[in-house]
Parts: structure tokens; C-alpha cells; sequence
């Protein structure tokens, strides 16, 4: 690790044309590989939540995309819906919904993932005219009850798209959707394997636009584009000049932006507990099961890294940290929230004691939705490393 | 069975500062010797009944737990178990001159945006000035507050008390019902193993009958309120029955009698045509939310003094509930699970979808004749406060003025009386209401 010398310094080496598309992809919610798949009368569900069942969406033949709010501006619109102690993801969210941004949509999903999302679902199906939508009911709990709740669950979405498009999903539909998304799941852990390295050939920023981008494009797409990038990342010079390794957990976190002006000060962020991370690549659905349905009930409730919202799995998630902290060898943890999130609020005032007690640096942080308070965030992460003694 | 529990002794104490407060209140009203007194006297004998059941729990080591109304107190009271509510310390002692700094401690645990009712009851735990339970019911809905505070509360100090939680579905049908009783079962077996009190079903049967009698009388008496003028002021009502039915008397003897004795008084009251607030009533309104506990004194007795406002209704005061079928055990625990679901005040509303906020505003309204709706959006109640457009239209739809406040019920700080007196004069008087 060589000596900090000032901002901007931290990027790939490598100038490759797939990172750039993901990158791209970040930055819109049709990109280009979407749009070639709207035009060619492709249809696209979106769904809230990393619970969100998108392998279910791409066997009935559709893409499935994770709803994001980017590009957003304001909130006007759903301002009159919504209050001022909700969540500014949501607000923008269905203030996009509210505009026609999202109208290109055949269907959308969501789970009773937190308060605010589960209201946008009351709010979308009486404002927003999208011809499909679904609400889930997702457990709070991991047994195997809770598996077998969350089958049925997926047997009444599988059962809506097919009456709604007038299909038959059979099970070699699902098996080979399910194979499809596990495949962009184990492509991740390859790029996540190199950031491990002393000398990762990635930055926080270009791996969230990755992993991103890998739930907003048909998916045979992004992989191919992401063994590319594999590729290319396979030799590459890796960075060398950073200060410390860090990791950031986080709800919904699908601005590179934001982990770009940390990484600013020299703070390579190597690894995550994330929705747009880890939360959605870590574990893969079991291929070897006998019924597909139980396959993703099992994947989603108990094998997936989960959710704060998971009643009786916050020794796993704080294990989960714990274990990453010491597989990236990371020096320091970021704990980001959205402001009037309970989940993560609590989420980060249990974790901060765990690490504490391990002595492992955790810093909080608060945000909103659109990127603003860059100076602020600058000045937070430059303490904290300095707080490092890095 | 024995808990073998250390009781932190602040928690005693304050237990004890609390209930010489509610004696304090007691004697005090012993001076008054008119109906509307004895009614409320029964309330505060019930709050120091439960006082001295948790001190002696306490005190001599028998086994007691925490739970939430929503979990059908029925059980507890055919098994016999002593219980209290969780956030018990922060609902009762929000007069308590220490409350602020109690907040601001429960701040430094969780920041300034998380509900203030729960940042509480954490810090009581966190503090010990919470009696230590046998054994916690953890309440995981309605919202994602409940689910992160059971949470952090299994990490600290409570983090030997064994922890039960049952798993609430979105739905509202014969699934989620089934579903929700066995998750009910559990629960029952939980407390028994950590407790040693058992259910036996007969005596469940018996409570059940009890308890449909008192909400029965809770209904008849809800008649009454919507008589114009409602027949009694802010004292007496909606909050009272509320927590006589799930939290006090849930099925055993004496809650009846209470609400009979309730409705003796109101039924007087409507025959003679008197009013509850002083001066007439002039404008009926509907509380949609838990009633401004910590500013009550300033806005409630304000809102009757210089408007006529009668809070006809409130949401924990909205009787929607439907008799519990004693037919056999699997009626019990099913009706008991819908009830669980999708009966209790702001787990009805706030946990599935948001129908309910809708429903129950429209029926509301045309019942009780029903002049204006107040949402006061708690800033723990996020959910609802999502729906503001919608509850909105729907007043618009209905022809009743909506006014959306934004206030901390546990906090004054957060939106002051003043500025929340301001609000409503403004409403008033922009609307016309005022001018009645």
C-alpha cells in the first residue's frame, strides 16, 4: 500500500467496454441492453425488495428489474401521497411512478418488505395504471414454517403471471431460470474473489455498478458482458494506493456515487452486506432440489444473507459482517441508512456494539435517497480513516 | 417455579414511584364521589392491581412475562400468568417529570426518527428500569420498529430472558388466520415451558365468554358516543375501554361490570341530554391515531375549552371486533388469531394492507356523525403517515375536513402545544368548523 496522495486517485486500470455499459446502467433505468429487449417486444416486471423472486419472473419469459429511483429529481408528486417521515427511496420511487417513468412495466411486485415500501403498493395500485402487480407476503421468520408459508407465496405469484399472460411456468422453466440466475450469482463471487486481493483490480464504485447492472438487463446479457469483465480483471494491475479496506452495510444502496466519494479519500471499499451486494450473490438457490418452488422458498428465507427485518437472524447477520471483515481483510465498517429507516437504524445500533466489542472502527452513517451532502460525507469519511490512523 | 431472576432495584423503584403516583391520583379522586369518578377510579384500581401483581412477581420471584395487547390476553388470563405490557413504563410514566431525559438517553441508543414509545421501552430495558421478565413475547408487527427493538433488546440486558415471537402474515384470510393459530400455539407453549403455567381449554373457554361480554358492552357503549353531544368529555371514553378490555380485565371478572357501570352513566347522560364538553359541543372529531398521551392535559381540555371539540372517536377506541366462537379449541384459537390480525387498534390498520385506514375512516365518519378527521401522524407511525394522500381523498369523498398534524405523542419537543394549538385554530377556521 503505498502512500495517500490526495483525492481522485482511486480507479481501475483496466479500460473495459462491459464495465462501462454497467456503469451506464447505473445511471438510467432503461439502459440500452433493456431497451434492444423492450423493442424487440420483450416484456419487463419490476419488483422492490432483494426478496423480490426474479427467477419466477424469468421463467414466465419476462425480465425482471429491481426498482430503483434513479434519475429522480423531486418528489412533487407522490408529496401528496406521501409524508415527510418516509423514506426518500420511496418517495422518488413512486414520484417516477406517478410521472409515467415506470410505465414501460408489464407487471410489478412487491414483498411487506418495510413500512414504506408496503405502502407504495397501496398507494401505486390505486394511482399508477401498471397492468400487473402483486403484493408477497415475505415472513418475519426463518424455520421451516416460514419456508413452507413462503412457497405458497410463490406458488400464488407463479399462478397470477400465468393467468395474467396465459402461460404454463412448468418446473424445467423454473430449474432453468433458476440455473440462469445462479450463474449471475456465482459470476459476482468471481468479482468479489478478486476484490480479496491485496491489490483489488476493481473499485467499491465500479462493483456496485455491477452488481447493480446485474438486476437491471436481461440476464444471459449481463453475464456474458460480466465474464468479459472477468477477463479483463483477471490480469489487471490491481490499486495499490488506497489508505484502508473497507466494508459498507446498507439497505438499499444503488448509487456508485456515494462510494465513490469515499473511496475519494482514499477508503477502497472491498466488500458489503448490501441488497445491491452480497444479500443478493452470497448463496446460490439449491440446484439439487426436488421441487423448484421449495428450492427458492429455502434460498429466499433461509439460505439468502438476510434481511434486519428477519426477526431471529441478527446473530447470523453480525456473523455475516464479522466473517467478511476478516475474508476482505477489512479495516474499518460503514454502516449506512436511509433516514426514518427503523430497520437499519437498529440494524446499525446492534451491529456498532458487536463490532465494537471486536475492536473493529464503524462508522454511521445517515443519508438521503438522491446524493447530496457530498462535503459532509467527504468530511465523515475523512475522519474516520484518520480516526484509523490511516 | 421460581425465576431465579435479579431484579434490577431502579426498576422496582420506579414501579413503585408509578404506582404512589396512581395512588396519588386515586386518593384524589376518592374526594369525588359522582359517577363519572367511580368510572374512572375502576381504571386506576386496575393500573395499581397491575402494579402490585408485576412488584410481586418481582419482589418474591414468581415467574411473570412482558407481552403487547396484541397477542390476545385471553390466553394469559385462562393460563393464569402475570403479565405486563412492554412499553407499559413508557405509556404510564409519559407525565413522569423525568420523561425527557428519558428520551434523550433513549436517543443516544437509537437516534432521533425511531418511535419514541419504542426508543423508550429499549432504553427503560437498557437503563434497568424495567422489572426483569421471566420470559418476553416479542411483538413483530405492525411495524419495523417493533420487529429492531425486540431485536436489540435480546442483545443487552434482557439477553438471558428467552424470547418468543410469532410470525405475522400480510393477509387477511382463512390462511393466514389458520396460519396465525399455530403460531398462537407456540406462543402458549412457550410460556409454559419458561413459566410453568399451563392452558387448560375449558378455562379459555370460560375467559372467552367473559371477554365477549365486555366487548360486547365496549360495542353498546360505543352506541352511545355516537348520540349527539356525546355524552362524556375527554376524561372518560375510548382510551379507557381500550385498556380494560385487552391489557386490564381481558376475560376475567370485574371488566363487565365496569363497562356496565360506563354504560349506566352514559345512557343517564344521553336521556338527559347532556353534553361531555363544557358549553356544548360544537365540532365532532375523529382522533385517528393513539390519543396525544404526553400533551393531553394541554390539548385535550384546549380542544373542549376554546373550540366545543368532542373527540367522538378515536382508533383504539373503534370496536370492530367480532366474537370469539367457544364452540371447541380450534374456534377459539382461530377467532383469537383473527382477532390478533386484523381486530386490534393499529395492528387492524398498519399491518396488512391499507384498506382498513379507509374503511374505517368512512364508517367512522358516517356512525358517528363525525365533523372532522385528525390524522396526527406519530413520527413512529410511518406507514400511516404513507397513506395521507389517500385518507385524504377519502375525506374529501365523505365532505369532512382532514387535517394531517405531524407530532411526536411522546414528545413535546418534537412539534410544540403551541404549534400544534395553532394548527388546529387555523383548520378550524379555515374550514368553517369554527364558526359552528
Amino acid at each position: 500500500m503505498g502512500a495517500w496522495k490526495g483525492e481522485n486517485e482511486l480507479e481501475t486500470t483496466v479500460k473495459s467496454k462491459a464495465l462501462q455499459q454497467f456503469q451506464e446502467a447505473t445511471e438510467t433505468i432503461v439502459n440500452p441492453e433493456l431497451k434492444k429487449w423492450i423493442e424487440q417486444g420483450g416484456k419487463v416486471v419490476g419488483y422492490f425488495c432483494s426478496y423480490g423472486p426474479e427467477e419466477i419472473i424469468t421463467a414466465a419469459g419476462m425480465v425482471p428489474i429491481r426498482i430503483r429511483a434513479t434519475g429522480s429529481t423531486g418528489t412533487e408528486l407522490a408529496d401528496a401521497y406521501l409524508s415527510s417521515i418516509n423514506c426518500s427511496f420511496c418517495r422518488h420511487a413512486f414520484n417516477m411512478g406517478l410521472q409515467g417513468d415506470y410505465d414501460f412495466l408489464e407487471g410489478l411486485v412487491w414483498l411487506n418488505n418495510c413500512d414504506h415500501v408496503r405502502r407504495i403498493y397501496d398507494n401505486w395500485i390505486r394511482k399508477v395504471d401498471t397492468p400487473f402487480t402483486q403484493m408477497m407476503s415475505l415472513p418475519k421468520m426463518t424455520t421451516d414454517v416460514q419456508v413452507e408459508w413462503f412457497r405458497d407465496e410463490l406458488k400464488i405469484l407463479k399462478e397470477a403471471l400465468e393467468k395474467h399472460l396465459g402461460i404454463t411456468i412448468s418446473d424445467e422453466k423454473l430449474w432453468k431460470a433458476i440455473k440462469l440466475h445462479n450463474q449471475t450469482r456465482r459470476l459476482l463471487r468471481q468479482l468479489y474473489e478478486l476484490r480479496k486481493k491485496d491489490n483489488p483490480p476493481i473499485t467499491g464504485a465500479e462493483a456496485l455498478a455491477v452488481v447493480v447492472a446485474s438486476t437491471a438487463m436481461p440476464r444471459e446479457q449481463f453475464n456474458d458482458m460480466l465474464k468479459e469483465l472477468l477477463e479483463e480483471l483477471s490480469d489487471a494491475e490491481g490499486i495499490t494506493d488506497y489508505r484502508a479496506r473497507l466494508m459498507i452495510v446498507a439497505g438499499i444502496l444503488d448509487d456508485p456515487a456515494f462510494i465513490k466519494v469515499i473511496e475519494e479519500q482514499g477508503g477502497l471499499v472491498v466488500t458489503d452486506s448490501m441488497c445491491f451486494g452480497t444479500r443478493i450473490l452470497w448463496t446460490d438457490v439449491n440446484e439439487g432440489a426436488s421441487d423448484p418452488l421449495t428450492a427458492l422458498a429455502r434460498y429466499y428465507i433461509q439460505d439468502k444473507p438476510a434481511c434486519p427485518r428477519m426477526f431471529d437472524t441478527q446473530p447470523q447477520r453480525s456473523k455475516f459482517v464479522r466473517d467478511m471483515v476478516k475474508e476482505f481483510k477489512v479495516d474499518g465498517v460503514i454502516g449506512e441508512r436511509m433516514i426514518f429507516c427503523d430497520l437499519w437504524t437498529g440494524e446499525n445500533f446492534m451491529l456498532g456494539g458487536d463490532l465494537k466489542e471486536e475492536g473493529i472502527p464503524f462508522l454511521k452513517l445517515d443519508r438521503e435517497y438522491i446524493m447530496a451532502g457530498a462535503g459532509q460525507l467527504r468530511t465523515r469519511a475523512q475522519a474516520f480513516l484518520e480516526s484509523m490512523g490511516r | 417455579m421460581t425465576t431465579k431472576r435479579k431484579q434490577p432495584e431502579k426498576a422496582l423503584q420506579l414501579y413503585r414511584d408509578d404506582k404512589a403516583y396512581m395512588q396519588m391520583l386515586m386518593d384524589g379522586l376518592s374526594l369525588d364521589e359522582s359517577e363519572e369518578a367511580e368510572i374512572n377510579k375502576g381504571v386506576i384500581k386496575a393500573v395499581l392491581d397491575k402494579y402490585d401483581e408485576v412488584l410481586d412477581c418481582a419482589e418474591n420471584d414468581k415467574p411473570f412475562i412482558t407481552s403487547w395487547f396484541a397477542y390476545a390476553a385471553e390466553f394469559f388470563t385462562a393460563m393464569g400468568v402475570p403479565w405486563f405490557m412492554f412499553p407499559q413504563t413508557a405509556f404510564l410514566g409519559i407525565e413522569a417529570p423525568h420523561v425527557t431525559d428519558d428520551i434523550d438517553g433513549a436517543e443516544r441508543l437509537l437516534g432521533s426518527d425511531f418511535c419514541t414509545v419504542l426508543r423508550l421501552s429499549l432504553y427503560y430495558v437498557e437503563a434497568e428500569m424495567s422489572p426483569t421478565p421471566s420470559a418476553c413475547i416479542a411483538l413483530l408487527h405492525p411495524c419495523d420498529g417493533t420487529v429492531m427493538i425486540h431485536q436489540a433488546i435480546k442483545l443487552g440486558k434482557w439477553r438471558d430472558v428467552p424470547m418468543f415471537g410469532a410470525d405475522p402474515p400480510y393477509w387477511e384470510d382463512e390462511r393466514s388466520y389458520e396460519y396465525y393459530a399455530r403460531e398462537l400455539r407456540r406462543m402458549v407453549d412457550f410460556v409454559t415451558e419458561h413459566t410453568g403455567y399451563t392452558l387448560d381449554i375449558d378455562r379459555l373457554r370460560e375467559v372467552c365468554e367473559e371477554s365477549n361480554k365486555e366487548y360486547a358492552l365496549w360495542q353498546e357503549y360505543n352506541e352511545l358516543r355516537r348520540v349527539v353531544p356525546c355524552p362524556h368529555d375527554w376524561t372518560i371514553g375510548p382510551p379507557q375501554c381500550f385498556a380494560m378490555a385487552t391489557f386490564y380485565y381481558p376475560g376475567k371478572p370485574g371488566g363487565a361490570e365496569w363497562f356496565k357501570t360506563l354504560i349506566a352513566n352514559a345512557e343517564k347522560r344521553v336521556k338527559a341530554g347532556v353534553s361531555g364538553v363544557l358549553g356544548g359541543e360544537k365540532i365532532r372529531m375523529l382522533w385517528f391515531d393513539i390519543l396525544p398521551l404526553m400533551w393531553q392535559f394541554d390539548i385535550q381540555p384546549w380542544l373542549e375549552q376554546e373550540w366545543g371539540v368532542s373527540i367522538v372517536m378515536n382508533m383504539f377506541g373503534f370496536t370492530p371486533y367480532e366474537p370469539i366462537d367457544t364452540k371447541n379449541e380450534d374456534t377459539m384459537f382461530r377467532d383469537l388469531s383473527k382477532r390478533s390480525l386484523t381486530e386490534y387498534p393499529m395492528i387492524r390498520q398498519a399491518r396488512g394492507v391499507a384498506d382498513h385506514f379507509l374503511s374505517d375512516i368512512e364508517r367512522i365518519v358516517k356512525d358517528y356523525k363525525i365533523d372532522c378527521v385528525v390524522w396526527p401522524a406519530h413520527m413512529g407511525h410511518k406507514d400511516g403517515s404513507a397513506n395521507t394522500g389517500m385518507m385524504r381523498e377519502k375525506c374529501r369523498e365523505l365532505g369532512v375536513p382532514y387535517l394531517h398534524l405531524g407530532v411526536d405523542i411522546f414528545d413535546k419537543r418534537y412539534t410544540s402545544v403551541d404549534e400544534v394549538k395553532d394548527m388546529f385554530s387555523k383548520f378550524f377556521s379555515s374550514t368553517g368548523l369554527g364558526q359552528k
